[in-house]
């Protein structure tokens, strides 16, 4: 008892004072990131370098999240009937714990490709893994290269944001991955896409390029601008027929009363929804394995 | 003149060794993902080129001493750089595909996967134009007395050329150009070098043997 008591006090002093009362819990530097996790009022934060990653409230872990994650649910509007998902970027496992969460019949897999990360959320972001819930450590590319899986939907999120600005892995966002991606997805399989920027402000030109890489290959895709953040969370459909927002907000109604959708705010999620392009996306580029300028783009020099 | 043309010749030679190592990781990263092993894997690998081209640099140089021989050299190093993009896929898929599927790679292939990838598209090519410091040193040292200025100002030369490559490479040819086109700009490059050593031989000979 004694040692416990110790080894608390010790940890006590371990934990970093910082202004406002934050405090740094944890610290880490892998060779992807420098990671740190910190706790301010009530709510624990995930920073890779100086960019917020994750967020929970240490009061409700299934709260305190960024709002562009709750647009990730968004995908059961394309695919009422899905049973797998796949997730690239791990973080602190918001979203995966959310989806294994509110939908019982929904199997999660990520895929995160730094060890450290996955230490991480067990330790400090009440992320456990199971049956319904796998990670893989590997590159998220390779690994659904590698799989002969078919997942109902697939979620990437596999994107920092730092002071000079952004690192979106290229070869996560290429015309032949969205490929690689569609042919591991079923017949009514949805992507959804994370992207750091705005429709037609701050790196307009890289939300541009995105809309229209996935376009290339997917015929539907919308987007969900956040209003809290700068995220635009596209989401992309392997079915051919265009959606109506009047059509999507009755298929949303009925998940919710058929108490399939019990995310809180389902309904009013569906009120930023996009169903035009961006101004710009034919003039933007096509993202390719062979050009994908993305650090270019977001660094709006082209 | 002598060491100006000795000068210009390593400079490209360092110039495009660099081009090849930055773009080089961009253009793996779409099969080995972009984990730090493949930058790893790509650092390492161009500096055993750099090894290896070297040593064989040196002694080609004592041995022959005629420009033209790197020329024979360089030459077909630029036309592997030239084909990497359409003829380096089937290699590639060999080293992934080559694990069974739904099982995680082994942690050491993980790692070393990228190494081979890196060693079978970029090594010949970069063996071939590291050679060309230490041949030119040779070539453009016309006493003992000299040899500490002459290696000194080829490898600042060579050297300098490898600032250049970085920068230009990983700042605006990835912004301007895709992978494709830079591989064959710079195979073409190689190839041109190749014959700027064939065609300066005699200029080079005949003011060493004066």
């Amino acid at each position: 008892m004694i040692g416990l008591t110790m080894l608390l006090a010790l940890a006590a002093c371990l934990l970093v004072p910082m202004p406002g009362g934050a405090a740094v819990v944890h610290e880490y530097t892998s060779p992807y990131h420098h990671i740190r996790v910190i706790d301010a009022s009530g709510l624990r934060t995930l920073y890779f370098d100086d960019a917020q990653e994750s967020i929970i409230s240490l009061a409700d872990p299934l709260k305190g999240h960024f709002e562009y994650t709750e647009y990730f649910h968004m995908g059961w509007l394309w695919n009422t009937q899905m049973t797998s998902v796949l997730m690239i970027g791990l973080g602190g496992g918001s979203a995966q714990r959310s989806f294994e969460h509110y939908y019982p019949n929904i199997k999660v897999e990520s895929v995160e490709i730094d060890p450290a990360v996955l230490q991480i959320a067990r330790s400090f972001f009440f992320f456990k893994e199971s049956e319904r819930q796998k990670v893989h450590v590997a590159d998220g590319r390779m690994y659904l290269r590698r799989s002969s899986a078919r997942y109902d939907m697939i979620i990437l999120d596999a994107y920092v944001q730092g002071r000079y600005g952004s690192s979106l892995p290229q070869h996560l966002a290429t015309k032949e991955f969205f490929e690689l991606a569609s042919e591991r997805m079923s017949t009514n399989g949805v992507l959804a896409y994370n992207v750091i920027g705005t429709v037609s402000g701050m790196r307009a030109s890289l939300v541009g390029s995105l809309y229209r890489t996935l376009k290339s290959v997917f015929p539907q895709v919308y987007m969900f601008p956040a209003k809290s953040s700068l995220n635009v969370v596209m989401i992309a459909s392997k079915t051919g027929v265009p959606a109506q927002p009047t059509a999507l907000r009755q298929r949303a109604a009925q998940l919710v009363q058929a108490g399939r959708a019990p995310l809180p705010g389902f309904m009013q999620r569906l009120e930023v929804l996009q169903t035009a392009p961006p101004p710009n996306a034919y003039r933007s580029t096509l993202l390719t394995d062979d050009y994908a300028p993305v650090e270019g783009l977001a660094a709006g020099w082209q | 003149m002598r060491s100006v043309i000795a000068a210009v010749l390593v400079f490209l030679g360092g110039f495009i060794i660099m081009v090849l190592e930055i773009v080089g990781a961009r253009f793996l990263a779409r099969d080995f993902g972009s984990s730090f092993h493949v930058w790893v894997s790509q650092i390492g690998v161009v500096l055993i080129a750099l090894a290896l081209g070297y040593y064989l640099g040196g002694a080609l140089a004592d041995r022959w001493r005629r420009l033209s021989v790197m020329g024979f050299l360089l030459i077909p190093a630029g036309v592997l750089v030239f084909l990497i993009p359409q003829a380096s896929g089937g290699m590639i898929d060999w080293i992934i595909t080559r694990h069974p599927e739904g099982a995680a790679i082994p942690i050491f292939w993980q790692k070393c996967d990228p190494v081979l990838g890196s060693a079978l598209v970029f090594l010949l090519p970069c063996v071939a134009l590291a050679s060309l410091s230490p041949y030119m040193i040779r070539m453009a040292t016309q006493s003992l007395a000299m040899v500490g200025r002459s290696s000194g100002s080829i490898i600042a030369a060579s050297t300098v050329g490898s600032i250049a490559g970085v920068f230009v490479s990983g700042f605006i040819l990835i912004d301007h150009f895709g992978l494709k086109s830079i591989f064959q700009i710079t195979g073409g490059l190689t190839v041109l070098l190749g014959i700027l050593c064939i065609g300066l031989d005699r200029k080079l000979a005949v003011a060493y043997e004066r």
